[in-house]
C-alpha cells in the first residue's frame, strides 16, 4: 500500500511542473518541496533520536554562505558549492554536538539556540566575510547544459527538478537510516539515554552521527536557498524562525515518520504561500494554531495519526 | 571613569527589568516544571496595553500597569486552566512545543492586527534624562527601576509570608508531596503561571517608554530571558534578579567596553558556558 | 589474576563519603554478593563501576584492564553488563526490540541480531511475551527483560542490582535459579540484594558495606555471624 503511494507519489512529483505554467503555483511547489527537506532533516535528529534542536537553522545558514562565496569568491560551479556547503555544515555538527549533547531535554534545545544565536551574530558582524548586514547577492548564475540543452535558470522549473532530487534524497535517507542499526540506536537514545548506554550503545557518537547527517542535508538545503533566492543575509538565513519552522513542519507532520514531513510541509507552507500572498502576513497565525492542535490533539502529527487510523480500518 | 559609572547605571537599571521578566518565567519553570516559550509575548502583549492606553485614553503607563497587570493575572489563569493543564501530562518538551505555537500565535495575531510599525510611547515629562551627579539617568527608567523594586518586593512577601506563597514553594520543591500535604496543586499552577503572566506584563507596561515596540519583540526579549534564567539557576527567584541585574551590566559594559557588535555574542557565550559547566547557575541554587 | 580488581575506590559527594576506600577482587566464575543497610552506598559502587558515575579516586581494572575515565557504553564492550534497582526497559518497544537493541553490539545484521534476542529471551523464560511491548510486561518479566538485554551483550560479568525486589516467593525461587544457570553458563556475577535468604543461597561469598566502607568479606555462613555486620543491622545493643 505504502509503496503504491509512494509510486504515485513520484509520478506526481516528476510531471507536476508541466501540468501547471502558472509561476505561483511553481513556487508553491518548490517551497513545499524545500520544507519537506528541511522538515525531513530535522525529523532525523528530532523525531528518530527525541533531540529537540532550536538551532538547526545554522545548517542552513552555513550551507547558504558556503555556497555563496564559493561561487562569488572562488568562482566555484553553484552545484559544487552545494556539496561542500552540505560538507561544511557536516563538519560544523560535530563540535557542535559534543557541546551540546552533554545537556538534556530543553537544556540541550537552549544550547542549540545559542549556538545558531552566536553564529547569527558573529555572521552580522564579520563584514569582510560576509559583508554583514548588507548580504551576498547572484546577479548571474552560470550557464549548465543538461542532457543536451542549456539550462535556463530564469524559469523556476530547473530549481524545481533540483528541489525535488534534494527532497527524495533526503526522504531516501531518512527512510534508510530508520531501517538501519543506527536508527534503531537513536530510537533507543530517545527513549532512555542511560539504558542504551547500558547496553553498549555509544550514545554520543550515535546522536553526533544523526546530528552530521542531518546538518549535511539541511546544509545542501542551504545552498539551494541561495541559489533560487540569489541573495543571503544573516537574518534570512540564520534566523530562529527559521529553526522553528522546521520544528513545526515535522511535528505537525508526524515525528519519526518518513513521509510525515511531506504532509506537514503540504499543509502548512501551502496555507502559508496563500496567506502571504493574499494578506502579506498572517500564515504563521497558523502555524502556531496547527502546532498546538498537534499538541494536543493529534501528538503524532497529521500523517502518523493517518497511519493509524488506516491500520485500525485494516 | 565616568563612563564606567554610567554604563553600571544604565546596566543595572535596564537590567533590573529584566530580572522582573525572568522571574516571572523562572517561577512558572519552578512550580510547574515548564519553559513556557510564550512568555517574551506576553511581555509584548503588557506594552502594547499599556500603548494603547495611553494613546487612546491619555492614561500614564505607571498607572495603567495597575489595570493591565490584574487583567494578564487573569488571562495567565485562564491559559494555564484551558490550554496548558491538558498539555502537560504529555511530557516537557511536548509542552515546550506548545507554548512555541503560542507565542508564535499571539506574536502573529498581533502583527496581524497592529502591523509590525515600530512604535514608541513618549510621555512629556520624560524628554529630558535627570542628571544626578553627572549621570545621566531617563526619568521613565527610573520610576520603572523604583515600581519593579515594589513588585519584587510585594513577590517576596506573598512567596514567603503567605499560605499560597508557601504552597508554591512547597509544590516547587515536591509536587506529589505538596499535593499529598494537601496543596491543591492545580489551583497553585493556575496561579502561578497568572503570577508569571503578570510580571512579565508589568514590566512590559514599565518599559514601553524606554524601548521600541513591535509585536514581535517577544522573540529577542525570551531569548534573553532564557539567558538571564540559566545564569541565575533555573527555579530560583534571587538568581533571576542577580541574572538580570548581570545581563544588563554585561550588555552595557559590552557594549562600551568590548564592542557595539559582539556585545549580545558575549551574553550567549556566556549562556552556553554556564549551560555546561554550571547547569544550575553560577550561584548554583538552580534545579537541573 | 582475579577476574575484577577494585582498589581504593572512593566517591564523594560534596561532604558525603559515599564509598570510602574499598578494595575487593571477584574471581572468575563466582557468584559475589553485596549486602549492607540502606544508603551503604552498594548503588554507587556499580554505578562507579560501570561508568555511570566518576569515582573522587581509586583503580578498578577487568582482566587487568583500567576501566576508570570510561563511558558507560564502553565499560559493556569490556564486558561488563548490569540491570538497575529500578527496571528501566526502552518502555514503548517490544520485549524483542529491547533485547535486539542490546544484541546489535555483536551482530551487525538486523536478521541475526533478532535472532540472539530472540534465543536470551528463551533463556530467561520471556519467548512467548517477546511481542509485548515492555511497558505491558508484569514486574517480574520486566526484570528478566532487563537480564536478556544485559546477557545479550554477551558479558563476563553481570552486575544485578537488587533483582529480587518486589517479587513473590515464587518468582525470587525462579530468581535464584536463573542466577544459577547463569552462573553455569560462564557468567560471573555480582548482586546487590536486600533479599536475605536468597542471597545466602546462591552467594558464594559475600562483602558487607556499611557508610562507604567494607565491613566483612567472606562465606555468607561466616559474615552473618561477625559482630560488626550484626551491630550494622541492628545496632550495637544486638552483638
Amino acid at each position: 500500500m505504502t509503496r503504491l503511494l509512494a509510486a504515485a507519489g513520484i509520478l506526481v512529483l516528476v510531471s507536476a511542473p508541466l501540468l501547471t505554467g502558472n509561476p505561483f503555483f511553481q513556487h508553491l511547489m518548490i517551497m513545499v518541496l524545500f520544507w519537506t527537506l528541511l522538515g525531513a532533516s530535522w525529523n532525523l535528529l528530532g523525531g528518530f533520536a527525541g533531540q529537540v534542536s532550536f538551532g538547526h537553522a545554522v545548517f542552513l545558514g552555513i550551507g547558504a554562505y558556503v555556497t555563496m562565496l564559493s561561487y562569488l569568491s572562488l568562482g566555484l560551479s553553484p552545484f559544487l558549492g552545494m556539496l561542500a556547503g552540505g560538507a561544511i555544515g557536516a563538519m560544523f555538527a560535530v563540535p557542535i554536538g559534543l557541546i551540546c549533547f552533554r545537556l538534556r531535554g530543553p537544556y540541550f534545545s537552549l544550547a542549540t539556540l545559542a549556538v545558531a544565536e552566536i553564529v547569527r551574530l558573529v555572521a552580522l558582524n564579520w563584514e569582510q566575510l560576509t559583508a554583514g548586514p548588507m548580504g551576498l547577492l547572484i546577479t548571474q548564475l552560470p550557464p549548465l547544459s543538461f542532457a543536451g540543452a542549456t539550462v535556463d535558470w530564469e524559469s523556476k522549473i530547473p530549481f524545481y527538478y533540483l528541489a525535488a532530487a534534494l527532497a527524495l534524497s533526503a526522504m531516501g535517507l531518512t527512510h534508510a537510516v530508520s531501517r538501519s542499526r543506527l536508527g534503531a540506536y537513536l530510537t533507543a537514545v530517545r527513549e532512555d539515554i542511560d539504558s542504551a548506554e547500558a547496553v553498549g550503545i555509544d550514545t554520543v557518537r550515535a546522536r553526533v552521527t544523526a546530528l552530521a547527517l542531518s546538518a549535511f542535508i539541511v546544509g545542501l538545503a542551504g545552498g539551494f536557498y541561495s541559489l533560487y533566492f540569489r541573495y543571503v543575509d544573516p537574518d534570512a538565513v540564520f534566523a530562529i524562525s527559521l529553526s522553528v519552522e522546521m520544528i513545526f513542519i515535522a511535528v505537525v507532520g508526524g515525528l519519526a515518520t518518513t513521509a510525515g514531513p511531506i504532509v506537514g510541509a503540504v499543509v502548512l507552507v501551502t496555507i502559508a504561500e496563500f496567506f502571504r500572498d493574499r494578506f502579506q502576513a498572517g500564515h504563521l497565525i497558523f502555524y502556531g494554531l496547527f502546532m498546538m492542535l498537534v499538541i494536543r490533539y493529534l501528538p503524532e502529527g497529521i500523517w502518523g495519526g493517518l497511519r493509524r487510523l488506516l491500520a485500525a480500518r485494516a | 571613569m565616568e563612563s564606567f559609572a554610567q554604563s553600571v547605571v544604565s546596566g543595572v537599571l535596564t537590567g533590573s527589568l529584566y530580572a522582573m521578566i525572568a522571574i516571572g518565567l523562572t517561577i512558572v519553570f519552578g512550580v510547574m516544571r515548564i519553559i513556557n516559550l510564550a512568555h517574551g509575548d506576553m511581555v509584548m502583549l503588557g506594552m502594547f496595553g499599556a500603548y494603547w492606553s495611553y494613546t487612546l485614553w491619555g492614561i500614564d503607563p505607571f498607572l495603567s500597569v495597575c489595570i493591565w497587570a490584574p487583567l494578564m493575572f487573569a488571562g495567565g489563569m485562564l491559559v494555564q486552566r484551558f490550554l496548558l493543564k491538558q498539555v502537560m501530562p504529555k511530557g516537557e518538551l511536548n509542552t515546550l512545543l506548545y507554548t512555541a505555537g503560542l507565542s508564535l500565535l499571539i506574536a502573529n495575531v498581533a502583527l496581524f492586527f497592529w502591523t509590525g510599525d515600530y512604535r514608541t510611547l513618549n510621555l512629556d515629562y520624560a524628554v529630558m534624562p535627570a542628571r544626578p551627579f553627572g549621570i545621566s539617568v531617563p526619568i521613565p527608567l527610573a520610576i520603572a527601576f523604583v515600581m519593579a523594586i515594589a513588585i519584587t518586593t510585594a513577590l517576596y512577601l506573598l512567596l514567603s509570608r503567605t499560605d499560597v506563597g508557601r504552597a508554591m514553594r512547597a509544590t516547587a520543591q515536591n509536587a506529589q508531596s505538596a499535593a499529598l500535604m494537601g496543596v491543591d496543586v492545580g489551583r497553585i499552577d493556575m496561579v502561578t503561571f497568572g503570577l508569571g503572566t503578570a510580571l512579565a506584563a508589568a514590566a512590559g507596561v514599565l518599559l514601553v517608554p524606554s524601548l521600541y515596540l513591535y509585536p514581535t519583540v517577544g522573540e529577542i526579549l525570551i531569548v534573553k530571558c532564557f539567558v538571564i534564567v540559566v545564569l541565575g539557576g533555573l527555579g530560583s527567584v534571587p538568581g533571576a534578579i542577580a541574572g538580570g541585574v548581570l545581563l544588563g551590566l554585561v550588555e552595557s559594559l559590552g557594549a562600551v567596553y568590548v564592542s557595539v557588535a559582539y556585545k549580545d555574542t558575549i551574553g550567549f557565550v556566556l549562556f552556553l558556558l554556564v549551560l555546561l559547566f554550571r547547569p544550575s547557575g553560577l550561584f548554583g541554587v538552580g534545579k537541573s | 589474576m582475579a577476574l575484577l580488581e577494585v582498589h581504593g575506590l572512593r566517591k564523594v559527594f560534596g561532604g558525603l563519603h559515599a564509598v570510602s576506600d574499598l578494595s575487593f577482587a571477584l574471581h572468575r566464575g563466582e557468584v559475589l554478593g553485596l549486602i549492607g543497610p540502606n544508603g551503604a552506598g552498594k548503588t554507587t559502587v556499580f554505578n562507579l563501576i560501570t561508568g555511570f558515575l566518576a569515582p573522587t579516586a581509586g583503580r578498578v581494572s577487568l582482566e587487568g584492564e583500567n576501566l576508570i575515565g570510561l563511558k558507560p557504553h564502553a565499560v559493556v564492550k569490556k564486558g561488563i553488563a548490569r540491570t538497575f534497582q529500578v527496571v528501566k526497559p526502552f518502555r514503548n518497544l517490544t520485549a524483542l526490540e529491547n533485547v535486539t537493541l542490546a544484541a546489535f553490539l555483536h551482530e551487525r545484521s538486523r536478521p541475526k541480531a533478532e535472532a540472539r534476542a530472540r534465543r536470551m529471551l528463551e533463556r530467561v523464560q520471556l519467548g512467548e511475551r517477546r511481542g509485548a511491548e515492555a511497558v505491558d510486561l508484569t514486574l517480574s518479566e520486566q526484570k528478566r527483560l532487563e537480564i536478556a538485554r544485559a546477557l545479550a551483550t554477551d558479558p563476563k560479568i553481570l552486575f544485578l542490582d537488587e533483582p529480587m525486589s518486589g517479587l513473590n516467593p515464587t518468582e525470587v525461587e525462579a530468581g535464584c535459579e536463573l542466577v544459577r544457570q547463569i552462573r553455569q553458563d560462564g557468567i560471573t556475577v555480582i548482586l546487590v540484594e536486600h533479599h536475605m535468604r536468597a542471597i545466602m543461597r546462591i552467594s558464594d561469598r559475600i562483602i558487607v558495606l556499611h557508610h562507604g566502607e567494607k565491613i566483612a568479606d567472606g562465606a555468607p555462613q561466616d559474615v552473618v555471624q561477625d559482630r560488626g555486620v550484626i551491630a550494622a543491622y541492628l545496632g550495637e545493643r544486638a552483638v
